[in-house]
C-alpha cells in the first residue's frame, strides 16, 4: 500500500527575515515567515475580501543557509514540502501543538536584491 | 504582484469517521483526521525507521456531505486544498493557533473498505466536485497591499 503523500507548495512574502540557528552538529536550521494573500468577492455586497495566512517554514542545511544568505524581508520565493506537526509543552505543561512546512526545495522569485550580502 | 498560492496536496487514510457537523444555514462541515506515512533509513543503523503525520483536514458544504457519506475510517484518499491557520483562545484566554487544511478536492481511492459487505459500488473518483461556499474563484483586483 502506499504510504501517502504529505505536501505543500507555497509561493509567498516574507514578512521578516529568516532566522538562522545552528544544530550542535554545525547543520542550520532557518525559519521562516511567508504570507500568501487569498481574495475574494463577497457574495453578498460583492465587495472584495482579503486575508493574508501566515505559513512557518522551516528549511534545513545547505538550502537554510542559501534561504538565509539571499531572502530577506518582502522577499518572494517558491517553497515545496510537507507539513510538519510538532507537539512541544508550554509553561503550565499543556499540550501544544505547531504546524510548520518542512521545505525541501526553495526557487527566489522576482527581481534580485539590490544590495546582496 | 502574483498574491501567492498556498496548496497541500495529501494523500493519506482516515483515522477515524469524518465528523460533519452543520451550520445554522444547513451547510456540512466536515473535520477528518488524515495520516500520512514517511519512511527512511538510519544513517547510523541502517534500520528502516517510520513516522506518521496526522493532518486537520475540513471540507465544507457538498463535498463535506460526500465525505460524511463514503469515507469512513480506513479509508484512503487524495485531498487538496489550502493550509489555514485558525487563532483561538484556550480557557485562560491564551492565545492559541490550529492549522488545518480546507480542501476543495477530493477522490476516495483504493478499494472500498469493508463493513459494509462490500456494498454498492460507488463511481465518485472522476466525478467534479462542487467548490464550497468559501472558495468563491479569487477576483484579480490588482491589490499589492501585503501588510507588512
Amino acid at each position: 500500500m502506499a504510504r501517502g503523500i504529505n505536501k505543500a507548495v507555497i509561493v509567498g512574502t516574507l514578512g521578516r527575515d529568516p532566522e538562522i540557528r545552528y544544530s550542535s552538529q554545525g547543520n542550520a536550521v532557518v525559519n521562516l515567515s511567508v504570507a500568501t494573500n487569498e481574495a475574494w468577492k463577497d457574495r453578498e455586497t460583492g465587495e472584495s475580501q482579503e486575508r493574508t495566512e501566515w505559513h512557518r517554514i522551516v528549511i534545513f542545511g545547505k538550502l537554510g543557509e542559501i534561504a538565509s544568505q539571499y531572502l530577506k524581508k518582502g522577499s518572494q520565493a517558491y517553497f515545496e514540502g510537507r507539513i510538519k506537526t510538532s507537539k512541544w509543552q508550554d509553561q503550565s505543561g499543556n499540550q501544544r501543538y505547531t504546524t510548520e512546512i518542512v521545505a525541501s526545495e526553495m526557487q527566489m522569485l522576482g527581481k534580485r536584491p539590490e544590495s546582496t550580502p | 504582484m502574483a498574491r501567492g498560492v498556498n496548496k497541500a496536496i495529501i494523500v493519506g487514510t482516515l483515522g477515524q469517521d469524518p465528523e460533519v457537523r452543520y451550520t445554522a444555514s444547513g451547510s456540512a462541515v466536515a473535520n477528518l483526521s488524515v495520516a500520512t506515512n514517511e519512511t527512511w533509513k538510519d544513517r547510523q543503523t541502517g534500520e528502516a525507521q517510520e513516522r506518521t503525520e496526522w493532518h486537520r483536514i475540513v471540507m465544507f458544504g457538498k463535498l463535506a456531505e460526500i465525505a460524511q457519506q463514503y469515507l469512513k475510517k480506513g479509508s484512503q484518499a487524495y485531498f487538496e486544498g489550502r493550509i489555514q491557520t485558525r487563532k483561538w483562545q484556550d480557557q485562560s484566554g491564551n492565545d492559541r493557533y490550529s492549522t488545518e487544511i480546507v480542501a476543495n478536492e477530493m477522490q476516495m481511492l483504493g478499494g472500498r473498505s469493508g463493513g459494509g459487505g462490500g456494498g454498492a459500488p460507488m463511481e465518485s473518483g472522476g466525478q467534479s466536485q462542487p467548490r464550497p461556499e468559501r472558495e468563491t474563484a479569487p477576483i484579480d483586483d490588482g491589490f499589492d497591499d501585503i501588510p507588512f
